[in-house]
């Protein structure tokens, strides 16, 4: 008798439902609103002057997690543009399928050389083409919309609040250092 | 006309708008299974996804036609054929209209009912022949419940058949023309009895809740594990040819058939066809599956003696009652 009631239970529950409205978005139809922060593919956008704003300093390289960023310094040289002493990359390859999307790259790059795109998925019909070289690279600087954050901006963020100085009265004892070392110190 | 060519003819459109509905069946209960799910269904092949069955036996068609080594070619090849033609046979002496009726035999319960027997025989063929554990597990499960299950089946077809005093599906209609219907009075032994019939219909088609014979957690796929392609698809029509037909001798028996005031016979039958079907996939997308020994329970510490019941209530009603067969 349990089962009976438990069962008609079930089936107004599906009736119920089958009268709402569905929850599926058809999705290449319909696009739902992205985050704000949302991000898919990279770019290397120019700088002020119209040159590529990478600088070959490597820190991204360096810091990416799962290593997908490979790229090849010049030495510095003057800038045909400006006239001034930097640095160029010959090659920049980033290998977008092993790429995580944590954007660290970004937020390490002291010139705001390297940008997230903000373009939906990115499907590619061989694995090749998830392989973004310079020249993919920079026309995606051209062609796509970047997403929220630069480098410099994304710095800014990671610094610690502000503290206004008060201009006060020394404390009269300075912080003593502990005399035993602390636990685990010593390794 | 002769009997042979009337029954040829009515047959050759009964089968051909049967296997149309079946098509249009599976959108429908794709559909239903979406809504019920709080999704869409299919909507991308033809208008709201209409064509869908179309393309989903295209695809099947093309698939590989896999033999397993050591099966038994011969029952593993007519099983599946057995399956639709079973399914159909049943459908030829269903009166759809008062005159769309294939056969319309004096005992044509007694002739659905052995048709819904021989279900067993396409099931444990498949079984056998596939020569595989899971498949020959399904089929003796299969055909355990169906012989089972055939029990009250046959006990709540009688409740009607008393009542009305024919063997004759057509007969039962036209009674219940003149009366009620007999889901609707008497109300006693007739809604019970569409229930029971209703549930070891479930049972005998192996619908959920009654599917252990191709439990998918336990069993891959039961009957149909070793069926690719072509042959599945066989199954797969025949299982909902059967559910189709299974419904509309439910509609016969105890909802008046084509009985209804206002419209034509065909429409009410196609209607009342189509709502006992519906509630099959309602029952099928909410209900969770029995365990062999509750199914066993169901039937026959339940369902039987309830049926036996309801056959001595029909009975004293014809013999005491207000309203008996004349």
């Amino acid at each position: 008798m349990g089962y009976l009631f438990d069962a008609l239970r079930a089936m107004g529950t599906t009736l119920v439902t089958a009268f709402r409205k569905p929850t599926t978005v058809e999705f290449p139809a319909v696009i739902r609103p992205r985050a704000e922060r949302y991000r898919a593919s990279f770019a290397l956008p120019d700088d002020e002057h119209g040159e590529l704003a990478c600088i070959g300093c490597l820190a991204c390289e360096r810091i990416c997690p799962s290593q997908v960023i490979k790229m090849k310094p010049t030495g510095k040289r003057d800038s045909p543009v400006t006239g001034k002493k930097r640095q160029y990359v010959d090659t920049f390859v980033l290998d977008l399928s092993a790429c995580i999307g944590c954007e660290l790259c970004v937020q390490v790059c002291n010139s705001d050389a390297i940008r997230m795109t903000r373009e939906p998925e990115v499907p590619v019909f061989s694995r090749e083409d998830l392989v973004l070289d310079l020249e993919r690279l920079r026309a995606n600087a051209r062609d796509k919309t970047m997403s929220w954050g630069k480098g410099s901006e994304l710095q800014e963020r990671q610094e610690p609040p502000k503290v206004e100085k008060k201009v006060a009265p020394k404390p009269e004892a300075p912080p003593v250092a502990p005399a035993v070392p602390v636990v685990g110190e010593a390794r | 006309m002769s009997p042979l060519a009337h029954g040829a003819a009515y047959g050759a459109v009964i089968v051909t708008v049967l296997l149309t509905i079946v098509a249009l069946t599976i959108w429908f209960e794709r559909k239903l299974a979406g809504r019920m799910q709080s999704r869409l269904g299919p909507t991308m092949v033809g208008p709201i996804g209409l064509l869908q069955p179309i393309a989903d036996v295209l695809k099947l068609l093309q698939k590989e036609d896999i033999i397993p080594t050591d099966a038994d070619r011969g029952l593993f090849n007519v099983a599946p054929v057995l399956a639709v033609l079973v399914s159909l046979g049943a459908a030829a002496v269903v009166p759809f209209s008062p005159s769309t009726i294939a056969a319309d035999l004096d005992v044509g319960v007694l002739y659905v009912l052995a048709i819904g027997g021989v279900m067993v025989i396409p099931t444990f063929a498949a079984g056998w022949g596939s020569n595989n554990k899971f498949a020959l597990l399904g089929a003796m499960r299969g055909v355990a419940q169906s012989v089972s299950y055939g029990v009250p089946l046959v006990l709540a077809t009688l409740v009607p058949v008393i009542l009305a005093g024919t063997l004759s599906l057509s007969g039962i209609v036209t009674w219940q023309s003149h009366h009620h219907w007999i889901a609707v009075w008497p109300v006693i032994p007739g809604l019970p009895a569409f229930f029971v019939f209703f549930l070891a219909l479930l049972a005998e088609s192996n619908r959920i809740p009654f599917d252990i014979p191709e439990a998918e957690s336990e069993l891959v796929a039961g009957v149909t594990t070793e069926y690719t392609g072509a042959k599945f698809t066989l199954f797969y029509m025949g299982e909902y040819l059967h559910t189709l037909v299974g419904s509309a001798v439910a509609a016969t028996l105890f909802f008046g058939g084509w009985d209804g005031p206002f419209a034509p016979g065909l429409p009410w039958m196609v209607g009342k066809t189509l709502v006992l079907f519906a509630t099959v996939y309602w029952v099928r997308w909410s209900l969770l599956r029995f365990r062999a020994d509750q199914l066993m329970e169901l039937c026959w510490k339940r369902l039987t003696p309830l049926a036996v019941a309801l056959v001595l209530l029909a009975a004293a009603w014809v013999q005491f009652g207000p309203g008996g067969s004349e």
